[in-house]
């Protein structure tokens, strides 16, 4: 049992912040919001003292420690690593534009979609099999959906335009020491955009654990849009433009990034059912 | 026994008298076993809900919002039964040592 430690003062509102905070990151969003509401309840009691919540309840780390099923919260915390660990190399990949190791079997390009397709089996396995839905669908999940897919949508777009022979073709031949702002702006959109959006999909991944799973659907979304930036970047830096590669680049590009993006909107639909 | 067990006892005793809301059950078991706080004896609470021992209710609190009653169930009685024999067995293989 837990001994009293030195108590550190906290007010309700700190004490069932903290609290909530640690209960959501540990259990299942209905079992984390039941002992939420039961701690409310506690905490608010008149009888109780204020300056002794600590004393009394004990941390509030440690009250959600002794409510967690460890071995589910550590298997938790590996699937956690290795899905944050999947972004960290997507972000990286977007901002250095090459991976630090190579395999001869396959080009880097495709290194951004092994990661998605990993991210995507073993979240959607763990969270359709654990993972809780908590009420009805959020509206800033729908909107931040709607920012993704439209950031997505977008920056495949413009793609589509700068990979275009003719666009490639008027530029290389007329100019070819500058780099037209169209470029500049397909540079920035998907180094830019890969970082940020494996920044969003970790914050997908926490809020699927911590409140409602169908938050998930942000994090492949963002996911798929990461990598589709990944493949771009490592695709562009690898190939070098002559007439060959500028004729054939935008149908070699876009017939592997379509059903790419087609698998992460099918992996965004089965998150959010 | 180990003080878990004795807590288990307790709580299961304490529910064996009438219905009570959180508060009412984590105090007296606090104030009997003063270096034990009240989230691990919550988490035992919640542990005997989950094993199906004891059960919860909504139910006007005084004045106040709702509060959560717990219930002991048949079978949280059928385990006070056989704690208490444990109880009883221990209590006496102590006293057979001359502990008062």
């Amino acid at each position: 049992m837990m001994r009293a430690k030195k108590a550190r003062p906290l007010t309700r509102e700190q004490y069932l912040k903290k609290f909530s905070r640690a209960v959501r990151w540990r259990l299942m969003p209905q079992e984390s919001e039941e002992a939420i509401s039961d701690y409310r309840e506690l905490i608010f009691q008149e009888e109780r003292d204020e300056s002794k919540l600590v004393e009394e309840l004990g941390e509030p780390v440690q009250a959600a420690h002794l409510l967690t099923d460890v071995k589910a919260y550590r298997q938790w915390l590996k699937i956690f690593a290795v899905l944050a660990f999947g972004l960290f190399l997507l972000a990286k990949w977007a901002w250095m534009g090459h991976s630090s190791f190579y395999f001869s079997f396959a080009d880097q390009w495709w290194y951004p979609v092994w990661v998605m397709a990993v991210g995507l089996a073993l979240s959607l396995y763990w969270f359709r099999r654990y993972g809780q839905k908590n009420g009805p669908l959020s509206k800033r999940l729908v909107l931040a959906l709607v920012v993704v897919l439209a950031f997505g949508a977008g920056t495949m777009a413009w793609n589509w335009y700068v990979f275009d022979s003719s666009f490639l073709d008027s530029y290389v031949e007329r100019y070819p020491l500058i780099i037209p702002w169209q470029v500049i702006l397909q540079r920035e959109l998907i180094i830019n955009g890969g970082m940020i959006c494996a920044l969003i999909a970790l914050a997908g991944l926490i809020l699927a654990k911590c409140y409602d799973r169908r938050w998930l659907a942000l994090y492949t979304l963002a996911v798929t849009v990461a990598a589709v930036c990944g493949f771009i970047i490592f695709f562009c830096r690898s190939i070098d433009i002559g007439y060959a590669v500028r004729s054939s680049a935008q149908s070699y590009l876009f017939a592997r990034l379509i059903p790419i993006g087609a698998a992460g909107l099918i992996g965004t639909g089965v998150a959010l059912c | 026994m180990l003080k878990k067990d004795l807590l288990e006892l307790c709580l299961l005793q304490l529910l064996d008298g009438g219905d009570k809301y959180g508060y009412e059950v984590l105090t007296p078991l606090r104030a009997a076993f003063p270096d034990t706080q009240e989230s691990a004896i919550y988490a035992l609470l919640r542990g005997l809900g989950k094993s199906g021992l004891t059960s919860w209710y909504m139910a006007p609190g005084g004045g106040g919002p709702d509060r959560k009653y717990y219930r002991i169930t048949s079978a949280g009685q059928a385990r006070l039964e056989e704690m208490r024999d444990q109880w009883r067995n221990m209590r006496d293989a102590i006293a057979s040592f001359g502990v008062e």
